[in-house]
């Protein structure tokens, strides 16, 4: 593989460029692998990555229906964090993060993972409390996270709404300053690259439409591309799981659901950090190329259409107002939607199935795609060793008869309430 | 040189009787009535507007509409300045201000220009490849070196002045374009009786009828648009909207329109809104949007005075206007030979090279007939001109047209160059339609629709008038046919226009001998050829991928010159049909949208609507400070003098203790309920035991959601034998209701139960203290206040200066209290007979803040602990679990997690050194001395001054509670950097027993 | 915005209504003896097909009614609704 470098740009610089190779390879399905990935995403590239990184398992495919990065991994919003308040998901981002910290070296490609702080408004005292629950929580974690007061945020942002008629005023906030973003299309193609590199066939346009199931156990997988055998199976398809899970007689605590996002046009840097409203539903931050990146909630009704609809535009976009109102003369360029598998607590599932061979990563409700490492690296192992990882033990099928369920929103089982 | 690049025909749409004042880079200017910015600085031979963004290149205009992806400019300062407006879309007004954006110092010497001289070591996606070593610099240097150089204009930073307006409207036809085909479709329908709407972009009806030489029946096409406009003005059920851009087609036929209402009015009323954005719901949709000319990719195509040529011919045509005076026309098929036309017409002669070997079209005969000679067979291999260009590099194709066999250089001031057309199919592929691709005209155009949406005329790809006009009337009558019973249809008149032969398929020229200049196909975006090439050859072979690798198409102009452009270069380079290649999926919006449009008037303080008590006036006379619960505002303190908060907290709470407080409660959530069933299904919704409650008294209800977790609690009292009156939390009111409607239509459809919130029509007011009795007994001299007249959870009806009451004997204080209900309209009187009554009591107001004391002093459960997350016996809620019968969520509760004997449960705590206040949200530990990850007991969730025993107290919600009480144990709050040794004790801190309330 | 057809009020817009999810989960009877397994299929376990889909929707800012609208989850095309004791035409 090319080793990429300031080095190798200029060297290629005077060749034109026309010696760069291929970022993967476009191989014809072979007959059998040790393990198939369904779902060319961030997390199946990643769990390809780890299966060959770290249990050096390489005679691996990806099956993807599409083109690989084209779900959510390439339609989220770039946020990476673990400001989480419970224990299982605050270990588990947390890992994710020190991920991260590393991964453009890792992969020898520039996943642009930006450390500008994540800042979650209060408008209330109420609130206040609440967050430093989730703080305090944090810190005793070994988790980065600060208290800001209504002052340190007027100096952050000062173009915020801090006026007497603000309907909500700021009163302060909580900031995990290791939060940030990154690159989304470049975590796609830089775990794609290297799982190439280390022998993985990456698999496009290549449709799974069925499983061959015997006596409980997993022997092959069905697709538009011919009948491809393996012994493990690994579901990396939020969005689809329940399409796929369909077909394995599996009923999953997880509901389709469409999140809108959108970008203003570029203008000159201006928001430094990542900032989320507390008051209503939005948060923003600025891409590199200067696009205000805005999100807020679910369009609220179960949806597998990759876009949405006006009136959560409109009520994102609302909120975005109510916190900084000198975005109202920037213009909305580009809206998107990706669909969301919301479990019925929040959080996801990574774990064994009843079927042998068959494991199942999902329920990433909003938060995929800062878990991309992570989740890669607890869904490799969960695949190579056929048992969970300590980080995913938690997130199992079994919460949901146990009651050991991970609510941080305690909303209860109805996902398309914000 | 003031306008001296105006043409002395005044056919156009301009007033040269109006001059128009403006500044553009800080010299004044003048134009006309009827310009755009971009007419007028053309006008003034002014081509440079501004940089490219990645390369900083120097860039002019492309266009004339909506289309340009160059010629962007920062308009107004202060807080009317707005970025990255397309010049070619401001209509010219007295005053107005504008400058280049993305360049330093000036747009003529930018510094950023650097990043074009090194251009080559910046290919597409270079910044994947680099800024990786050291792992420190990235965060450090580079990438803020990237970000500096972010964004095209600049945001402003003060709120917006402005208004932004909402309209909703609703039709059976709406047109979307005002060309050929959307007039005759608009005519058509509306005379059949249909409610039409006519959406059109520009300030002007028409269309491409504005700049053909066409004919319709005796008129020319400009007379026979504004003829048709005139028609559809006089007719009822007609609204004409011109500034109006459909951006949006989103399900159930919604579409969504700006209207720019009042940018272009130089003194425009405080009252007009700037801009207007229309919901249309319509029955059937018509997307006549016609076509976008298509660039061709060659050297240095990108150069200020390069343009299309439908563009030129529109400046010369619309707004009399000379895009230069030594044109080169460069085309690849007949259409642009109407500009060289309109060029000659102005005593200008243009040279034309022609990719085609040869073409006998009637425009290019037309023009070989007036002595022009046609360069066929050749193509632009490059040009020069730094700031503007100066002159171009003629090629003669080879056979295969890859490469050129020899090359002249020619002087120009400018290009103006048509790849021919592409349909603007945006609103049927945003409406669902799967598009297809038509060979003939080398373009997509929508199939197989999904929604009531049907395009005609260019943007279905009929490019001749005849069809559009065909298309327009049949269209038009038959969609509007399926609204009314009119059966109207209209005739297409006879029409007029040249025809064309075929275009060439070729979008992109080979590279001049032994150079390798860019080739743009994506202009603000810099993306040319080479990285298309570059995409490919590392694998980014998805269409998609190479949009998202190249950044093509993602610019401001979302691809509208560009997306066809690069498909076609990869299906050449992958050797695959344009259909094989698939298209990127068009995305609402159109065209960028202002977000203060799209917001409108829910902004600033009516960003969502404020609810107030009808005592609220009285609050506000009395010094209350102010919280927010949900929409609410309730007083959270009275200060008095110079109080602070916890001064007056502690006043108003022990006052409540020691004497009477007064609280307005007029927020708690209220629900009617009545029918023979009613005691059955409360005894369904709450925990506990319903079915005996007798009239005349209240009871303390616990409900759940199905998964155990408790929902919400409150008092609800028995009104008569078939009648309740519920009290739910303030914040959970509307979803309470929500959930018994559910329960009652859905669930349980056989109850019969009605269910009405009366939150607005009572006002609550809660009087609390050991002297509360004595002050309701003077208030209500009726009624027997003894507890044998009113016991603790009774209720009686009564009256106060002939005001109806409803006094019910509730606490939440843990006091002696009652709860005085009367009609929401009598709030305010009601409260200040009370205080008036009560001073000679020491009766004083308190607010949530006090409210809190008292609550949490007592152990009562508030939002903090129900936090959605906790079942009843983790809040010590216990007593309120009915064994006996089955109720929402009991099943629940026996799951394994929520039966363990160390789950976290509620407990009081109390500072070792009876000072130090226990911040909310602080967690409990064990080890002061332990490093993270430290395990937590459970976290602090009210925290309060206990006026009774004037220490700090707070309830928390630790692993196995019960059996913690009278351990010492740590809170910490890490962010406070604050730790305080604590005695866990039980959380009814004072009167466990519950005496008080019932004395 | 979705135009969703209240079999009481007739056509309004999706900001009227609230969604209230699955329509096919049936409330175990009160007082039933019940399996985990099953009570946890009833709380946590729902319906989630591509394609046509049986929901409940609140007429919330109207006559607050509870009704069945069975709508596609990949176009949202609305076939039919109904009264809560109705079945769907479509």
């Amino acid at each position: 593989m090319q080793k990429y470098s300031v080095f190798s740009l200029v060297k290629n610089a005077f060749t034109n460029h026309e010696n760069w190779e291929v970022a993967w390879k476009d191989p014809e399905p072979k007959k059998e692998y040790d393990v198939i990935i369904v779902g060319g995403g961030g997390h199946g590239l990643a769990t390809a990555y780890y299966l060959a990184k770290e249990h050096g398992i390489t005679n691996v495919a990806i099956l993807e229906k599409g083109w690989i990065g084209g779900g959510n991994v390439g339609r989220n919003t770039t946020i990476l964090r673990s400001n989480y308040m419970f224990d299982s998901n605050a270990h588990f981002y947390e890992f994710g993060m020190k991920l991260w910290e590393t991964l453009s070296q890792e992969l020898n490609y520039n996943v642009m993972y930006s450390p500008r702080g994540i800042i979650n408004l209060a408008h209330s005292d109420a609130q206040m409390n609440a967050y430093a629950r989730r703080g305090n929580s944090m810190r005793l974690n070994g988790i980065d996270a600060i208290l800001l007061g209504r002052d340190d945020l007027k100096k952050m942002i000062p173009f915020a709404d801090f006026s007497e008629t603000c309907r909500f005023p700021i009163h302060g906030g909580l900031m995990q300053p290791r939060g940030g973003t990154a690159r989304h299309d470049a975590v796609a193609w830089g775990y794609a690259r290297q799982a190439d590199s280390m022998g993985v066939d990456i698999i496009q346009n290549c449709e799974v439409t069925g499983f061959d199931v015997n006596n409980g156990k997993i022997e092959g997988v069905q697709t538009s591309r011919g009948n491809i055998k393996t012994k493990k199976v690994g579901l990396c398809v939020a969005g689809s799981t329940t399409l796929l899970a369909d077909m394995l007689n599996m009923r999953l605590p997880i509901e389709a659901h469409v999140l809108q996002a959108c970008v203003s046009e570029p203008v000159k840097p201006l928001l430094h950090n990542v900032v989320t409203f507390g008051a209503g539903h939005f948060y923003c931050s600025q891409s590199d190329k200067g696009e205000m990146v805005m999100g807020g909630d679910l369009d609220g009704y179960n949806s597998y259409a990759q876009r949405g609809n006006m009136p959560m535009i409109q009520h994102v976009l609302t909120g975005g107002l109510a916190v900084f109102p000198n975005f109202s003369r920037l213009k909305m360029l580009r809206t998107w939607g990706g669909i969301m598998d919301m479990s019925m607590d929040g959080s996801p599932i990574i774990d064994k199935t009843h079927i042998e061979g068959v494991y199942l990563n999902c329920g990433w409700c909003y938060g995929g795609f800062k878990a991309t490492p992570s989740s890669g690296f607890v869904f490799a192992h969960t695949i190579a060793q056929d048992q969970v990882h300590e980080l995913n033990s938690d997130f199992n099928l079994e919460r949901f008869h146990t009651g050991k369920i991970i609510d941080e929103k305690g909303v209860g089982p109805k996902p398309w309430i914000g | 040189m003031s306008n001296s690049f105006r043409t002395t025909n005044s056919t156009g749409l301009i007033n040269k009787d109006k001059k128009i004042n403006f500044t553009f880079n800080g010299t004044i200017y003048h134009g006309y009535e009827g310009d755009t910015l971009a007419s007028a600085l053309i006008a003034n031979g002014v081509h440079l507007v501004g940089r490219s963004f990645k390369y900083h290149r120097p860039r002019g205009f492309l266009g004339v509409g909506v289309e340009e992806p160059n010629a962007m400019v920062q308009l107004h300062d202060g807080n009317k300045s707005e970025p990255n407006i397309i010049a070619t879309e401001v209509e010219l007004v007295e005053g107005l201000k504008a400058k280049s954006q993305n360049c330093w110092p000036s747009v003529q010497f930018d510094i950023g220009e650097i990043n074009n001289v090194l251009n080559r070591f910046f290919p597409a996606g270079f910044y994947y490849k680099t800024f990786m070593w050291p792992k420190s610099f990235w965060m450090k240097i580079y990438e803020p070196f990237i970000r500096k150089a972010a964004g095209m204009g600049k945001a402003p930073l003060l709120p917006d002045p402005d208004r932004y307006e909402h309209n909703y409207e609703h039709c059976d036809v709406l047109v979307v374009g005002s060309g050929p085909s959307g007039l005759a479709s608009a005519l058509a329908a509306a005379k059949n009786g249909a409610r039409v709407i006519l959406a059109e972009d520009k300030p002007n009806f028409g269309g491409s009828l504005l700049t053909d030489e066409v004919t319709i029946g005796n008129m020319s096409g400009k007379e026979w648009a504004s003829d048709t406009i005139s028609q559809l003005k006089s007719m009822p059920n007609v609204i004409l909207k011109k500034r109006s851009q459909v951006f949006g087609y989103y399900d159930h036929n919604m579409t969504v329109m700006i209207e720019r209402v009042s940018d272009h009015i130089e003194n425009p009323s405080k009252y007009t809104p700037r801009q207007r954005l229309h919901y249309i719901r319509a029955g059937e949709v018509i997307v006549s949007t016609g076509s976008i000319e298509r660039p061709i990719s060659f050297g240095n195509n990108d150069r200020p005075g390069i343009v299309l040529a439908s563009a030129a011919k529109e400046y010369m045509k619309v707004y009399e206007t000379l895009v230069g005076k030594k044109p080169i026309i460069f085309t690849n098929n007949d259409t642009a030979y109407s500009t060289a036309l309109e060029f000659i017409k102005n005593d200008i002669e243009p040279i034309i090279v022609d990719t085609r070997d040869s073409s006998n079209g009637e425009l290019v005969k037309e023009v070989q007939q007036k002595g022009i000679s046609i360069k066929f067979n050749s193509g632009i291999a490059d040009t020069k001109g730094h700031l503007k260009i100066n002159s171009a590099i003629i090629g003669k194709l080879d056979s295969s047209k890859e490469s050129f066999i020899s090359e002249e250089t020619v002087e120009c001031d400018c290009i103006c160059m048509s790849g021919g057309w592409t349909p603007t199919v945006h609103l049927s592929s945003q409406a669902g339609n799967k598009l297809k691709f038509n060979d003939d005209i080398d373009a997509f155009v929508p199939d197989k629709k999904r929604q009531k949406e049907t395009a005609i005329g260019a943007a279905n790809g009929s490019f001749t008038l005849n069809q559009s006009l065909a298309e327009g009337f049949q269209v038009g009558f038959d969609l509007s046919n399926k609204f009314t019973d009119q059966n109207n249809p209209t005739n297409s008149p006879n029409s007029n226009e040249p025809s064309y032969e075929k275009h060439e398929k070729l979008w992109c020229m080979p590279l001049p001998s032994g150079k390798k200049p860019k080739r743009f196909i994506d202009f603000q975006n810099d993306v040319a050829v080479s990285d298309v090439e570059l995409a490919i050859r590392e694998g980014f072979r998805s269409i998609e991928h190479v949009k998202r690798y190249t950044t093509l198409g993602m610019a401001g102009d979302q691809g509208k010159t560009s997306n066809l452009n690069g498909l076609q270069y990869v299906s050449k380079i992958e050797k695959k049909i344009v259909p094989e290649v698939g298209h990127t999926t068009f995305r609402p919006p159109y065209t960028p949208v202002t977000i203060g449009a799209i917001v409108g008037r829910e902004v600033g303080n009516h960003y969502l609507p404020t609810r107030k008590s009808p005592i609220h006036t009285w609050h506000e006379e009395n010094n209350a400070v102010f919280v927010a619960a949900g929409l609410w505002q309730r007083p959270r303190y009275y200060p008095m003098g110079s109080e602070d908060m916890n001064s007056a907290v502690n006043r108003e709470a022990a006052n409540v203790r020691k004497n009477v407080g007064i609280c307005d409660v007029t927020t708690l959530g209220k629900i009617d309920i009545k029918g023979p069933d009613a005691p059955e299904f409360l005894n369904r919704v709450y925990t506990n035991a319903w079915l005996k409650l007798p009239v005349g008294k209240a009871r303390y209800g616990v409900m759940l959601r199905e998964d155990g977790m408790v929902f919400d609690d409150g008092t609800t009292s028995r009104l008569s034998e078939n009648h309740f009156h519920m009290t739910t939390t303030t914040a959970q009111a509307a979803n309470v209701l929500s959930h018994l409607e559910y329960y009652l239509q859905v669930v349980w459809p056989d109850l019969d139960v009605n269910v009405l919130s009366t939150t607005e029509q009572w006002s609550g007011i809660a009087v609390a203290g050991p002297k509360s009795r004595d002050l309701l007994s003077k208030l209500f001299p009726d009624v027997d206040m003894s507890n044998e007249g009113l016991p603790f959870m009774g209720l009686v009806d009564s009256s106060i200066d002939g005001i109806k009451a409803r006094i019910y004997r509730i606490s939440f204080s843990g006091e002696l209290a009652y709860e005085v209900n009367v009609e929401s309209n009598y709030g305010l009187y009601t409260w200040k007979k009370i205080m008036e009554v009560g001073q000679s009591f020491d009766i004083q107001p308190y607010g949530t803040e006090a409210l809190s004391t008292l609550r949490i002093e007592m152990g009562h459960v508030a939002g903090a602990e129900l936090d959605g997350r906790t079942i009843p016996f983790d809040v010590g809620l216990n007593s309120m679990v009915s064994q006996k019968k089955d109720f929402i969520g009991k099943r629940s509760l026996s799951k394994d997690a929520f039966t363990e004997s160390d789950r976290q449960t509620i407990v009081g705590l109390v500072p070792l050194d009876k000072k130090t206040k226990i911040p909310e949200g602080s967690h409990i530990i064990e080890d002061n001395s332990a490093v993270a990850p430290i395990p937590k007991l459970g976290h602090v969730s009210s925290s309060c001054w206990s006026v009774e025993y004037n220490n700090p107290f707070s309830i928390a919600i630790i692993k196995d509670g019960k059996n913690k009480i009278g351990k010492n144990l740590y809170a910490v709050s890490p962010l406070k950097d604050i730790s305080i040794p604590v005695e866990v004790v039980s959380s009814h801190y004072v009167d466990p027993e519950g005496s008080r309330v019932r004395s | 915005m979705l135009e969703i057809k209240c079999p009481y009020c007739g056509k309004r817009s999706q900001n009227e209504f609230s969604y209230g999810g699955d329509a096919t989960i049936k409330r175990p009877q009160l007082g039933e003896e019940i399996s985990t397994e099953d009570w946890d299929n009833f709380v946590y376990y729902r319906d989630n097909p591509r394609g046509k889909h049986s929901e409940l929707w609140h007429h919330v800012s109207g006559c607050r009614q509870w009704f069945k609208v069975s709508r596609d989850t990949a176009t949202h095309e609305i076939f039919d609704t109904c009264k809560m004791n109705e079945d769907f035409n479509v």
